[in-house]
């Protein structure tokens, strides 16, 4: 499989600080990949690595095949970026800040655009100066999907967009990806990354702590259970892959370890199982897991 | 912004509307722990300077005649420094007076213009502005504390000012007319400053109508001063020198001056009660919904964002090289004065005519430098305000990128040299009824293109190499103002004065033309330049 980007043992330092702590990330070519992570954790530190604007310590980086250091106006050509904060130039409009960008990388498609302006309700005659947040956001996301670019960073793109906007991108977002383009999309908005994204990676302290696809992700992780059974149920909590059991009023609840699911269906069926709901874990329990300090601590306490 | 509307009809129950305030004038004096410290030393360092200049230049009381009978002879003379009360019998109170009053007067308005601005425009449009308000800091709060502030600031400046003249051994009521007045000019200029706050579009904005007010006082007392008296007292700056600090004080002016401050400051009240957040009485005007086809490139938007800023400086420096260039034909008077021989003879050797007009080319670069390094600095301020990050990131290289904004100030920097050398040639000629300087004087203004290209190059090396520390650019500009204008005086060491570009340039037209020093510079530029793109192209954004 081509891959558009891939990252290994790639570390970035300010002075003290670890910003990038031997990440590795690959997102493959015509993939949506979802890029989580709590605030601080590197999500931008790493985008901008990708465009070139930040320069790695060590540790290997190939962007669309290139070096994104070394071949960054070749690489640019290439991609469009979102930054997670705009800043525009107060004094010039919406239309001409769109238009500048668009020919400076030399693929203004005048009908795409004036669509695109449309659908996300801009006014470009306004100054840059008197747009909201979300407008600013507009802006920068008109101009990165009114190109042709094979890949997209967008970095936290809708963070100001209300839901109605919302639904506008996730449509484009969605026919860039039909086109067979790349979109890395870093993002807290977890519905979002739900619906769009082939994969995921959630980065934590600099370094990419779980990857996959969805479907993948959720097979390490626990599937929570509430069960009622004829006669109560003992030895469950000696059973390997069963966490956190209590009762509430008639019903069980306790969460297993997918591998260990079978085993502990078997066990419950010596009790007469009357209902049983199985809950897949949400993606936000996913990431739950990977951000919470406390969580990940017992979890590093159970497995060694 | 919404919300701010919708609490509009309880605008009058609102309690407390200076809720806060202890807390913001905290603040403010916490964010201008260097800023405050540096203007204050700037102002009063500068008229210290010139005040020591003048106390060495003018010794004997023959010296103070020589100057007074110039002063008073002549028209541009005026129209800068005023009318010279007291130069009938000069003591050196008036002579000093003369020399710096204008000047003090300009020099703390406009540290009250910024200051004042500052702290209340521009922090609303950064988005802080909404936080603090809505922690729970009364309606005028901000604009109270940052006048308080300012005003602070003024006073610690008129005591500065107070305590340098008596150290030069001036007396007391002349001197604390002196400070007085100037002090009372810049509580004027924190009124004004904050009415425009409330009424400009944007912060920008706010600055350059302040600025503008400022120009129109000055204007306003010069033409008064040059005969139409009654203009003079249409501007505040007029009625600041009409307190004759040194010459038969007339103390009740400052009441006029309380009241201008007062009235204005009020006025900024009103109007912040009656606007919203982020927003003044003139709305920005609508742009064009698509960009013009030569927006293409950084280089064609660096230039349209300097290109307000190139004008404004056109323009000023314009007005000033004429008004030299009208003067041109006192400068053999003024060569009978040894006092000024001595400043001019900095200049070279050559006529006085031409030595005259060495010097002018002189301060006018000196001037124009300004615009050439804050131009380049632009670069940082794109930088640090994250628009350089979205145009790096399309098919624009850093050199590219670099190289535009040098582009810019390079090629303004020339026509406004161009253009000064062309005014002061004019009005020179216009005077002399002759031709025969305007192409020597247009010569001598291209002549200091070079040095201004080597701090243009400077102040590129150092937003390559040390970003954080791109405004020493500043330091060039310093350090070149004082060898050129007070090298003499100074007595400084020849290494110092050979830091400065300028002092490489040939004084033209007093002095030969030679290419070599001008090719050197140009080389130095270039060099410069190399590095500052080498270090770019190896250093993170941001």
């Amino acid at each position: 499989m081509p891959t558009a980007i891939s990252m290994r043992n790639v570390v970035k330092t300010f002075g003290p600080t670890r910003a990038l702590d031997g990440l590795d990330l690959e997102v493959a070519t015509g993939e949506v990949h979802g890029y989580l992570g709590p605030n601080g954790s590197g999500k931008s530190v790493t985008i901008r690595t990708l465009l070139g604007l930040l320069r790695h310590d060590s540790g290997e980086a190939r962007l669309l095949g290139g070096d994104p250091w070394r071949d960054a106006v070749a690489l640019h050509r290439r991609l469009a970026y979102v930054p997670g904060d705009v800043s525009l130039w107060p004094n010039l409009s919406g239309g001409e800040i769109i238009d500048y960008f668009g020919r400076l990388r030399g693929d203004l498609d005048r009908p795409k655009r004036d669509e695109l302006i449309e659908r996300f309700e801009l006014d470009p005659r306004k100054k840059a100066g008197t747009y909201s947040k979300g407008n600013r956001q507009k802006v920068a996301l008109v101009l990165a999907l009114a190109s042709n670019a094979e890949l997209l960073l967008l970095d936290e793109p809708t963070a100001g967009l209300d839901p109605l906007m919302e639904t506008v991108f996730q449509d484009c977002i969605s026919a860039v990806a039909a086109e067979g383009r790349t979109v890395m999309l870093s993002s807290h908005i977890l519905a979002e990354v739900e619906k769009l994204c082939d994969r995921v990676t959630i980065i934590r302290n600099g370094r990419a702590v779980q990857s996959g696809s969805l479907d993948d992700m959720r097979t390490t992780t626990r599937t929570a259970i509430t069960v009622s059974t004829d006669r109560p149920v003992d030895g469950l909590e000696v059973l390997e892959g069963v966490h956190s059991v209590r009762t509430e009023g008639a019903a069980l609840r306790f969460e297993v370890d997918s591998h260990a699911l079978g085993r502990v269906l078997n066990h419950l069926t010596a009790f007469g199982i009357r209902s049983l709901v199985s809950q897949p874990p949400t993606l936000e329990e996913l990431f739950l897991r990977e951000y919470g300090d406390d969580l990940a601590a017992s979890e590093a306490a159970g497995t060694s | 912004m919404t919300s701010l509307v919708d609490s509009r009809p309880k605008r009058r129950s609102q309690p407390r509307p200076l809720a806060g305030f202890g807390s913001l004038l905290r603040f403010m004096m916490r964010r201008d722990r260097v800023r405050a410290p540096a203007w204050i030393a700037s102002v009063v360092g500068l008229v210290a300077a010139s005040a020591a200049s003048i106390v060495g230049l003018y010794e004997t009381p023959s010296q103070l005649q020589e100057y007074a009978d110039i002063a008073q002879a002549d028209a541009a003379f005026k129209a800068f420094a005023g009318p010279g009360y007291g130069l009938d019998d000069p003591t050196l109170g008036a002579v000093m007076m003369n020399e710096v009053l204008v000047y003090s007067f300009v020099g703390v308005a406009l540290m009250c213009i910024f200051l004042t601005v500052r702290h209340t425009r521009a922090e609303e449009e950064t988005d802080r502005a909404e936080l603090v308000r809505a922690a729970g800091v009364g309606r005028l709060s901000t604009l109270a504390a940052a006048c308080v502030w300012v005003a602070i600031i003024n006073v610690v400046v008129a005591i500065g000012l107070t305590l340098s003249l008596l150290a030069f051994g001036l007396t007391a009521t002349g001197t604390l007319a002196y400070s007085a007045a100037t002090c009372a000019v810049g509580m004027v200029f924190i009124g004004v400053a904050a009415v425009a706050a409330q009424v400009a579009s944007s912060a920008r904005a706010a600055t350059a109508s302040a600025g503008t007010t400022l120009a129109a006082c000055f204007l306003l007392r010069a033409v008064g001063d040059l005969g139409t008296s009654w203009l003079t007292w249409l501007s505040p700056l007029g009625w600041a020198q009409s307190i004759r600090a040194f010459a038969d004080e007339r103390w009740w002016v400052l009441v006029l001056l309380g009241l201008a401050a007062a009235g204005s400051v009020a006025g900024a009240f009103v109007l912040s009660m009656r606007r919203d957040l982020g927003a003044g009485f003139f709305k920005q005007r609508p742009g064009p919904a698509v960009g013009s086809p030569r927006l293409a490139s950084p280089l064609a938007l660096a230039a349209r964002l300097q290109r307000t800023s190139l004008i404004s400086w056109t323009i000023g420096l314009a007005i000033i090289g004429a008004f030299f260039g009208i003067v041109t034909d006192e400068a053999e008077k003024m060569l009978e004065s040894e006092a000024i021989a001595e400043f001019f003879a900095q200049a070279g050797a050559g006529t006085p005519t031409e030595l005259f007009l060495a010097t002018v080319v002189l301060m006018t670069a000196l001037t124009a430098s300004g615009y050439t390094v804050s131009t380049v600095l632009r670069l940082r301020t794109e930088e640090l305000a994250v628009r350089a990050e979205p145009v790096l990131a399309t098919p624009v290289s850093r050199r590219r990128w670099l190289l535009s904004y040098l582009t810019v100030s390079a090629v303004g920097t020339i026509v406004v040299m161009v253009v000064t050398g062309l005014a002061v040639g004019l009005g020179s000629a216009a005077q002399l009824g002759t031709t025969a300087d305007i192409l020597p004087v247009l010569g001598a203004t291209l002549a200091m293109v070079p040095a201004l290209l080597v701090l243009a190059a400077v102040t590129v090396a150092l937003v390559g190499w040390s970003p954080r520390w791109a405004q020493l650019a500043w330091a060039g500009v310093a350090i070149s103002a004082v060898v050129g204008l007070l090298a003499e005086t100074l007595k400084l060491p020849d290494w110092l004065r050979n830091v400065s570009p300028f002092e490489h340039v040939p004084p033209l037209p007093a002095a030969d033309f030679e290419w070599l020093p001008l090719v050197l510079l140009v080389l130095v530029a270039i060099g410069l330049t190399f590095v500052g793109l080498g270090a770019m192209n190896r250093r993170d954004i941001g």
